[in-house]
C-alpha cells in the first residue's frame, strides 16, 4: 500500500494539517513503518494530480476526483502479499551440520517477532483504550489484530520450526555418535549406519519425525 | 517489594508413550504484585502445567517455586489447601458438574472460612465486579463461553487472592468479549494491585498484560527488552532491587 492512498484516506476522513496526517498515520498504520517524509511527497503529489487542496490554516482536503479516486481502490480487490523471506531460503536450503547455527537464527526471529509484539502493544498502550463496541474502536482493534495475527503466525511457524531443527540436531548427534563408535570398535562395515541426515535438508524431519521431544 | 510469585529454574517432563517429554525447561519468571503477565502459546506446549506448578498443583522436576518468599515445596497440605482458598486464586473454564446457580458457585470458595451469610456476600460483590450479576441465578450450562470466562474470575477473585492464575481465559471468545475479560484482568492488576499470570492462546489477548512472554518447546522467550540481565554488581545489588520479570533463555 502506497502511503499516497493512505494520506488521501485520511484526508477524506477529516481535514487535517500534514503535521496531524504523520501523527494520525503512525497511529493507524505502525506496520506499514511510512516515515514523515512519506507524508510530505504523497500530498504534494496529491496536490499536483488535483485529489486535494489547501484550505484554512495549512490544512488539506479533498477534492471529489480525490474522493473517486479513494473509492475506486477502497472497493477494487486487494492482491495477496508476495512471500520472499530470505529465512525460508535458508532453511530450505541447510545442511546438518548448519543446524546449531540455523537453531540460533530462527531463535533471533522468535524474539524479533516478540519484541514487535511489545512494541504494538505499548503503542497501542499510548493512546485512550480503544471500546471495540463502538466502530471506530472495532475498526482500531481490527487492524490491530491483523497486525498480530501476523506476527503470531511467524511466531508458531519459526516455533515449529526450530523445534524440529533440535530435534533433528539430536537425531543427527545420535548417529554421529553411533558411527563413530562403530568405527572404534571395527564394525563400522556390519553396522551400516548410513549416512540419515547428509544433503537432506528440512525434509529429512519427516524420518525422524518419531523421535520428536526424545532427550539427548 | 519482592515478586511475590517467583519460579527458578522450573522443570518439568512427563512419559508420553515410551519418550519422556519435557515440557518446562529451566523456566524462571518473577510476577510482582499490580503486574499481569501473559505467556502466549500454542495448545499443548505445557501452559496449563506452568500455571499448575505455580499453584502447586503438580510439583516440578527441578527448579523453585516460591510464594512471597516461601518454598512451595515445604508447605504441608493445610497450609496449601489454605492458601489455595485465602491467597491465590485458581481460575480455568471449568465450571462446576452439579447444577448449581452460578451464586452458589462463586460463594463455594468462602463458604468454609466465612460463613453462608458472608460468603454470599462476597459472591455477590465478585459478581458485580465482573459484571456478573444478572447471571447470579443461572447455571453453568445456559452460559455463554465469554459469561464462563467472566463467571470463573468470579470464583477466582472472591477470595480476594494476592495471586490469581488464570488459564486460557479468551479461549473462543470474540473480539468484545476477549477485550472485556483482558479489561478486566488488566484492571485486576491495576486497582487491586493482583499479581496475574494468565496463559493466553490468541496474541491478541496479551495486549493489555504488563509483560509477555511465549512458551514453547519447554522453553519461556522474553522479549530482548526484558530478557535477563547480566548479574548485578555489588554496588547494584541493593536490598529491595527487584526484576519483576526474568527469563533464562539459551538457545539450544
Amino acid at each position: 500500500m502506497s502511503a499516497k492512498i493512505a494520506v488521501l484516506g485520511l484526508v477524506i476522513e477529516e481535514p487535517s494539517p500534514a503535521h496531524r496526517l504523520t501523527a494520525k498515520l503512525r497511529q493507524r498504520l505502525s506496520s506499514a513503518e511510512f516515515v514523515d517524509s512519506n507524508v510530505y511527497s504523497a500530498l504534494a503529489r496529491l496536490e499536483r494530480e488535483g485529489l486535494v487542496r489547501s484550505c484554512a490554516e495549512a490544512s488539506y482536503e479533498a477534492t471529489d476526483e480525490g474522493v473517486r479516486h479513494f473509492e475506486q481502490w477502497l472497493f477494487a480487490s486487494s492482491s495477496a502479499p508476495p512471500l520472499r523471506d530470505e529465512l525460508h531460503m535458508k532453511i530450505a536450503l541447510c545442511q546438518p551440520q548448519n543446524l546449531p547455527r540455523m537453531i540460533e537464527l530462527v531463535y533471533g526471529q522468535e524474539l524479533f517477532c516478540l519484541s514487535r509484539v511489545q512494541e504494538l502493544k505499548k503503542s497501542f498502550e499510548r493512546i485512550r483504550s480503544p471500546d471495540p463496541s463502538r466502530w471506530s474502536g472495532l475498526v482500531m482493534v481490527m487492524i490491530r489484530d491483523a497486525e498480530l495475527a501476523f506476527w503470531e503466525a511467524r511466531l508458531g511457524w519459526l516455533q515449529g520450526v526450530r523445534e524440529s531443527l533440535e530435534n533433528m540436531a539430536v537425531s543427527h548427534q545420535d548417529a554421529s555418535r553411533a558411527e563413530r563408535a562403530a568405527k572404534l570398535d571395527g564394525s563400522l562395515r556390519d553396522a551400516s549406519p548410513g549416512e540419515p541426515l547428509a544433503g537432506t535438508g528440512l525434509g529429512a524431519g519427516v524420518q525422524y519425525a518419531s523421535r520428536r521431544h526424545r532427550e539427548a | 517489594m519482592s515478586a511475590l510469585l517467583s519460579l527458578e529454574g522450573v522443570g518439568k517432563s512427563y512419559l508420553r508413550g515410551p519418550h519422556r517429554v519435557r515440557v518446562l525447561k529451566d523456566v524462571t519468571l518473577d510476577v510482582g504484585a499490580g503486574q499481569l503477565v501473559a505467556v502466549w502459546g500454542k495448545r499443548g506446549v505445557g501452559k496449563t502445567t506452568l500455571l499448575k506448578i505455580a499453584a502447586r498443583l503438580e510439583r516440578p522436576d527441578q527448579g523453585v517455586v516460591r510464594f512471597e518468599g516461601v518454598d512451595m515445596a515445604g508447605l504441608r497440605e493445610a497450609e496449601h489447601t489454605r492458601l489455595m482458598l485465602e491467597r491465590i486464586g485458581w481460575v480455568r473454564r471449568a465450571g462446576p458438574k452439579s447444577e448449581l446457580r452460578m451464586l452458589d458457585y462463586v460463594a463455594l470458595p468462602r463458604l468454609a472460612a466465612r460463613g453462608r451469610r458472608e460468603a454470599y456476600s462476597l459472591a455477590r460483590e465478585a459478581l458485580e465486579r465482573v459484571g456478573m450479576s444478572e447471571c447470579a441465578g443461572q447455571h453453568w450450562s445456559s452460559l455463554s463461553d465469554g459469561e464462563r470466562s467472566l463467571i470463573s474470575i468470579a470464583h477466582g477473585i472472591v477470595r480476594a487472592p494476592k495471586l490469581l492464575l488464570v488459564d486460557d481465559p479468551t479461549a473462543n471468545l470474540d473480539v468484545i468479549e476477549r477485550e472485556q475479560v483482558t479489561q478486566l484482568l488488566r484492571s485486576l492488576a491495576d486497582d487491586e494491585g493482583m499479581a496475574l499470570l494468565i496463559t493466553v492462546p490468541d496474541m491478541p489477548a496479551v495486549m493489555r498484560a504488563h509483560h509477555i512472554a511465549s512458551l514453547s518447546g519447554g522453553r519461556l522467550a522474553l522479549p530482548p527488552s526484558e530478557a535477563p540481565e547480566p548479574p548485578l554488581s555489588p554496588e547494584e545489588a541493593q536490598p529491595g532491587k527487584v526484576i519483576q520479570l526474568r527469563g533464562r533463555e539459551q538457545s539450544a
